[in-house]
């Protein structure tokens, strides 16, 4: 899948969330956005998932529309994406197992997977307790589980560190694995990007909405102008510092 | 309806078994409805002929109130848990999600009704158990509309909060007042309003149309002209487009409100 996001804008009024970006992201990529509180990742991530129609601009994937201005993204778009939000949350009245199930069903997906996939996110024994007495880091893997349940051609996670337990942690880099040899895609928001930084292909980094700066992690180390270190270069975490408070940064 | 819709019908039915505050007001219901129905069989003459339409004002109360209860977060309560987004991210039109929401909500609607009035026949002779029984059409359609009123109050509102306090209000104004309302109007105008306003003022409510509709139907057009009501209420044509546009507007509208918003989840 090659999804180009064009000149895309979301004017919420008072608030100009995203402002003419425009970015590509590639089969077998892991694509981090990064940036602070407000820069506009999650309504990017949005706007893949269709929960906010962009005002100007495009999503294409393989050169077909999938959003544009006033429409949000298209269904066939969905049918390929899981989704992982940034606070995940279940009803409580459902149990891990009943949760899979019913997003096994609306993926059209066998209920053979979902015993499959509670193994694998490490819930079989807590399956049948309600959602409400799990661990915030349960709660992340089962969201997880939901994401992956249907092995979507594109994986989109929100914050997906925040709150994930070591067992959680293995599991996402796993994830990530998986889907970058498999030729798939991942869009990913963090603010942790020294624990990412391995991961990822390609960084793009928002600051307000404007996006200031593209590139895989060797790239951005050297348009950083950071001093290397023994360790070879910055952490990304520092260049990131360093990119947000740039005033200019090329894309 | 499609895998995404059916998805989330009977995961609506899974959560509304587990609610507790449908399960206490489905069980007001059915125990009151059995004390009526109890009481009407032991009782000779006079308490049998009123058993009927006790019940009918019984579940002009009570019906409205557990559709509302059951429909008021369908979407408001979802935004607030922080899950509407998972949902909405599905492969599915957001009109459909709510519609889906609406037919699950109203399956745990029938159940309750089913529930409340089917104790009551229990509890009667075979005679008055048909009687009883033929109650359950139009009560169900009574809280299909309120129901609606239900869904559209949870797309109109940011809080769960305000949505219980809405429909209420809505309740109170629209099963309690309403009637108190065109008394007042009544007396007011010095009796000036026709029949037929009247008539009409009172079947464009919802709770009014299944009051006057049954109890006309169980103790005859009489028992209207004495409420001040013409003794001919509008024909079934006219019944039937009042209960459809209560039942198909507030959807309609509650999907265009969900399907315009341009944040979904804000």
């Amino acid at each position: 899948m090659d999804l180009c996001i064009d000149r895309l804008t979301v004017d919420f009024g008072s608030v100009l969330a995203l402002e003419n970006v425009s970015m590509d992201l590639h089969n077998g990529e892991v694509t981090v956005l990064a940036g602070p509180n407000g820069a506009g990742k999650s309504t990017l991530l949005s706007v893949l998932l269709g929960l906010i129609a962009p005002d100007r601009g495009q999503v294409r994937v393989n050169g077909r529309v999938a959003a544009s201005a006033g429409r949000p993204s298209a269904l066939w778009l969905r049918e390929q994406l899981g989704y992982l939000p940034e606070a995940v949350a279940f009803s409580d009245n459902l149990s891990g197992r009943q949760v899979l199930r019913f997003f096994a069903l609306a993926r059209g997906v066998s209920s053979s997977r979902v015993e499959d996939m509670l193994e694998r996110i490490g819930l079989s024994r807590a399956a049948n307790r309600r959602v409400s007495t799990y661990s915030r880091g349960m709660r992340q893997r089962l969201g997880l589980g939901v994401a992956i349940l249907h092995t979507p051609e594109l994986l989109v996670l929100d914050e997906p560190t925040g709150g994930l337990d070591q067992q959680g942690l293995h599991l996402l880099w796993e994830v990530l694995e998986e889907w970058k040899s498999a030729g798939r895609l991942v869009a990913m928001s963090t603010h942790e990007l020294a624990l990412i930084e391995r991961r990822a292909t390609r960084v793009h980094v928002l600051v307000d909405g404007v996006l200031r700066a593209s590139g895989t992690p060797a790239e951005l180390r050297d348009k950083s102008g950071l001093p290397l270190e023994m360790r070879v270069g910055p952490g990304l975490d520092e260049v990131y510092e360093e990119l947000i408070g740039a005033e200019e940064w090329a894309v | 309806m499609g895998r995404v819709a059916v998805a989330v019908v009977l995961h609506e039915l899974q959560e509304r078994a587990r609610d507790r505050w449908v399960v206490v007001v489905t069980g007001l219901f059915a125990l009151l409805a059995v004390g009526i129905a109890a009481y009407g069989s032991a009782a000779e003459d006079t308490a049998a002929v009123v058993m009927a339409p006790s019940l009918v004002t019984l579940a002009a109360f009570l019906v409205p109130l557990v559709a509302l209860v059951l429909g008021h977060d369908a979407i408001v309560g979802e935004r607030e848990r922080h899950t509407l987004g998972l949902l909405m991210s599905l492969p599915v039109r957001r009109s459909e999600i709510l519609v889906a929401k609406y037919v699950g909500r109203l399956i745990a609607l029938v159940f309750a009704v089913v529930l409340g009035l089917g104790s009551a026949a229990v509890f009667l002779e075979a005679g008055q158990r048909g009687v009883v029984l033929s109650l359950l059409p139009p009560t169900l359609l009574l809280g299909a509309a309120f129901l609606s009123i239900g869904v559209l109050i949870s797309t109109s509102t940011q809080r769960v909060a305000t949505a219980a306090s809405m429909a209420i209000a809505v309740w109170f104004l629209v099963v309690f007042a309403y009637d108190l309302g065109l008394l007042a109007a009544l007396v007011a105008t010095d009796g000036a309003l026709s029949q037929d306003t009247i008539t009409w003022a009172v079947v464009l409510n919802p709770a009014g149309l299944y009051r006057t509709a049954l109890i006309a139907r169980l103790v005859g057009d009489t028992a209207l002209g004495d409420l001040g009501m013409a003794v001919q209420l509008p024909g079934i044509a006219a019944r039937t487009a009042i209960w459809a546009s209560w039942i198909a507007l507030p959807l309609a509208v509650g999907a265009l409100q969900l399907g315009r918003r341009k944040a979904v989840t804000a």
